[in-house]
């Protein structure tokens, strides 16, 4: 039979209330409190019980994390799951902590559940499966077996639903899945219609996110004497493609000198982007990556220095992850080679 | 206008001695329908075969899927493409049902092409796995684009539109086993009543600056066009034909606009729950001014019309966002209630954001896939095409080699891909039975 390891804390461990929680993590072979209906539930043995103050956890984090995982590795398990929570703060931070340590430490699947206003939601639910739980403790039977539930399709390997229909908070992951009662699109969208024009409440398919904006950077006091880079997601890269870039969902990224150039040659530099038409950046490259028009202002003493390298991806069906990802790892070089300010490209 | 629609239901294709339908069965007669083939001198090499819902066969790299159809009149079934210039959406024209005319490139893909499997778990992926088709497999003297990631695929697509219609022509004289009447009498001329006006705005793929890779109206590129009314019925019969650019989960085929569902689902509505007032054809262009003029004209054509609700088509993804999200909230600022039907680029972890785009006013969208999607298949019995072009020639879809997946075409034959090739696999013109949710 699988295994699994049920986390809790002072209260539900039976140690003792708020004057207890500083209690320091202990594991205990066996069942303790909510651990003995979790094991009758689930499809695995629930074979040891960590129990840790709310206040150890939150406030000697590393400590309470070692002191964990130095008991974990010895043992071997199949599954992790903490609480549940309910409306608990400092419990359901210290449920959603230690789960990131375990899943990061040891690639189990992790899960706890929470009630909607427990802060531990916000900070956590887009790192694990969160349940949607109850308030209280009078909750705590209901918000198992909904736990108890998934993770036993995760044991035996069934098909996992999504968020709303297995009962955990979207962790903003999106995929396609075939609908159940097989409704075609276009009776879908003739459905939000009519609700929409009769002023009926209608559920969009694509709830749209509230908007991460990036606060536009200050800007920089004294352009002559500043250190400038350029990057561009257009795609412009030396003919042989040397980082093999690929030219729609790009994964890679490269940087070329040009500390010996004052310009980009067509023949010698071209672009692989496959979501434009190539005709112009071929013939001269520049119109993408301007290094005469940089070398022009740097000349004339309107930027203190170009950057020895550009820096190029492409753009076309990449996505923002990828992207972010890809431009964290351009930061590291703008920072250790002291670049002040970076223009970016698109296409 | 009135169009009728009458329908042949095939129900098997074989090859003989004549071209010909009779109860149900397609005769083919192959040497001529390659004589109509290699009608055009830079088809070097073409074979036909059939191929149907159940065979262990990979189709790959689909390029483009036909009804095949003929009009009585004489006219060419895609007046100012296939034939001189004539009106659509008006008269009778013959269809045979339930196959197609799939063209696939014997050696060369490009970005927009697909891969259809027409059984297993792959067969789920497109619609074209359901259908009976006649699989036209060529090559062409075009040597100014056989290495190019972007093909025009004219005379492999203009040899696929020939076959269809020499194909659709086998029943001209005949009694179609039923008839499809689409009628819209003109816009100032329908009863009044309290049903509200709905359009339907199409934004074909129009990104190309170069001629000959958009979708064609009339003939005309939809690059160099402005937003415009047309009558659904002009879609439906051949006004319209699909280009050679989109990522190929995206692509409306000429087939689909041929079969275009969400028109037909408008229709069956019309007079019931709304007043189907039409089709304002707009486009997907690439510059930030060229977008936002459509979306303004888009806006004012509604208003002109008195449009109360419209729906939104996006034929595409990533730049086009922009164009679809544009139009939505101009026609929403506009007092249009309107409804955005896409698909979505969250990424093969499904973790990036959905649209290029976003707005708050875009509150209503129906949604039909994920184009990252990762998709993994076993081989099939048979290939149609070449396989190797899924990984080699840089569909949109495929890859030569990746550091995590390894090369998307494997020695055994089997594959892996993102959802973006598989062709025409996220049905937005209505066909979608997928959507997609959070997790």
């Amino acid at each position: 039979m699988k295994k699994a390891i049920h986390y809790i804390n002072q209260f539900f461990g039976q140690i003792g209330g708020e004057d207890k929680a500083d209690f320091k993590p202990e594991i205990r072979k066996g069942l303790v409190g909510p651990a003995l209906f979790l094991n009758t539930v689930l499809d695995a043995e629930v074979t040891h019980t960590i129990i840790c103050g709310d206040n150890f956890m939150t406030s000697n984090k590393d400590e309470a994390i070692e002191i964990i995982m130095s008991e974990l590795e010895k043992l071997d398990f199949d599954i992790f799951i903490a609480g549940p929570a309910f409306q608990a703060g400092r419990y359901g931070v210290a449920c959603g902590t230690i789960c990131q340590a375990v899943q990061e430490r040891f690639n189990v699947p992790v899960l706890t559940s929470m009630h909607e206003e427990n802060p531990g939601v916000d900070m956590y639910k887009k790192e694990m499966i969160i349940f949607q739980g109850g308030r209280s403790a009078a909750a705590m039977r209901n918000d198992l077996k909904i736990v108890a539930n998934y993770a036993n399709k995760l044991l035996n390997n069934e098909e996992l639903l999504d968020a709303e229909t297995e009962g955990y908070f979207s962790r903003g992951i999106r995929h396609q899945v075939w609908r159940e009662d097989g409704v075609v699109a276009a009776d879908r969208v003739i459905d939000m219609l009519l609700k929409k024009l009769a002023g009926e409440e209608f559920n969009t398919e694509l709830p749209i996110p509230s908007m991460e904006a990036v606060p536009i950077a200050p800007p920089i006091k004294d352009l002559s004497k500043a250190n400038i880079a350029f990057a561009t997601s257009g795609g412009i890269v030396p003919v042989e493609n040397p980082d093999r870039i690929q030219s729609a969902s790009a994964t890679r990224w490269g940087r070329y000198d040009i500390s010996d150039m004052d310009r980009l040659e067509a023949g010698v530099f071209k672009t692989i982007h496959a979501g434009y038409d190539p005709a112009a950046a071929d013939a001269d490259p520049n119109v993408c990556v301007p290094l005469d028009a940089l070398r022009a202002y740097e000349k004339e003493g309107k930027i203190g220095k170009l950057h020895n390298y550009f820096y190029s991806t492409v753009g076309t069906g990449t996505t923002q992850g990828e992207a972010a990802r890809m431009a964290k790892e351009m930061i590291e070089y703008f920072v250790k080679e002291n670049v002040d300010g970076v223009i970016l490209s698109s296409t | 206008m009135n169009l009728k629609i009458g329908n042949f239901f095939v129900k098997d294709i074989v090859f003989g001695e004549e071209t010909r339908f009779e109860n149900g069965l397609l005769t083919i007669n192959k040497e001529e329908a390659l004589a109509v083939v290699k009608e055009d001198e830079h088809i070097t090499k073409a074979d036909i075969v059939i191929v149907m819902p159940g065979d262990s066969v990979r189709l790959v790299p689909v390029k483009e899927a036909i009804e095949p159809r003929v009009r009585l009149d004489g006219r060419a079934l895609f007046p100012g493409v296939t034939g001189e210039l004539a009106r659509c959406g008006q008269g009778t024209t013959h269809a045979l049902k339930g196959c197609s005319v799939l063209v696939v490139g014997q050696h060369w893909g490009s970005f927009q092409d697909g891969l259809i499997d027409m059984a297993g778990e792959g067969a789920k992926y497109t619609y074209y796995s359901q259908l009976k088709n006649i699989v036209l497999v060529a090559d062409t003297d075009e040597l100014f684009e056989q290495r190019e990631q972007q093909k025009k695929n004219r005379a492999l697509r203009w040899a696929g539109m020939r076959l269809a219609e020499y194909i659709g022509k086998s029943v001209k004289e005949l009694e179609p086993e039923e008839v499809e009447e689409f009628s819209l009498p003109g816009v100032l001329e329908r009863e009044k009543s309290d049903l509200p006006n709905v359009a339907l705005v199409l934004q074909p793929q129009s990104q190309m600056e170069e001629l000959g890779y958009n979708d064609l109206i009339y003939g005309w590129d939809t690059n160099r066009m402005l937003p415009t009314f047309m009558h659904p019925n002009e879609v439906l019969d051949g006004a319209i034909i699909s280009g050679s650019f989109m990522p190929c989960s995206s692509k409306w085929a000429t087939y689909d606009f041929q079969n275009y569902p969400m028109i037909k689902r408008l229709y069956q509505e019309h007079n019931k729950t709304l007043n189907f007032v039409g089709i304002i054809m707009s486009n997907l262009n690439v510059a930030l001014e060229q977008k936002e003029r459509a979306a303004q004209m888009v806006a004012s054509m509604a208003n002109t019309l008195g449009i109360d609700g419209a729906i939104v088509a996006e034929e595409g993804y990533g730049n086009p966002d922009a164009d679809f999200i544009a139009c939505i909230v101009a026609l929403e600022d506009a007092g249009v209630k309107t409804i955005g039907l896409t698909n979505e680029c969250t990424g093969r972890d499904g973790a990036s954001q959905p649209l290029v785009t976003l707005d708050e006013k875009a509150d209503a969208i129906v949604s039909c896939g994920n184009v990252s999607q990762l998709i993994e298949l076993p081989p099939m019995d048979r290939v149609i095409g070449e396989l190797e072009a899924l990984g080699r020639d840089g569909l949109s879809g495929g890859w030569d080699d990746d550091e995590l997946l390894g090369p998307s075409v494997r020695e055994d034959g089997s594959i892996i891909m993102e959802n973006n090739a598989m062709f025409c696999g996220d049905q937005v013109v209505g066909w979608s039975p997928k959507t997609v949710k959070e997790f």
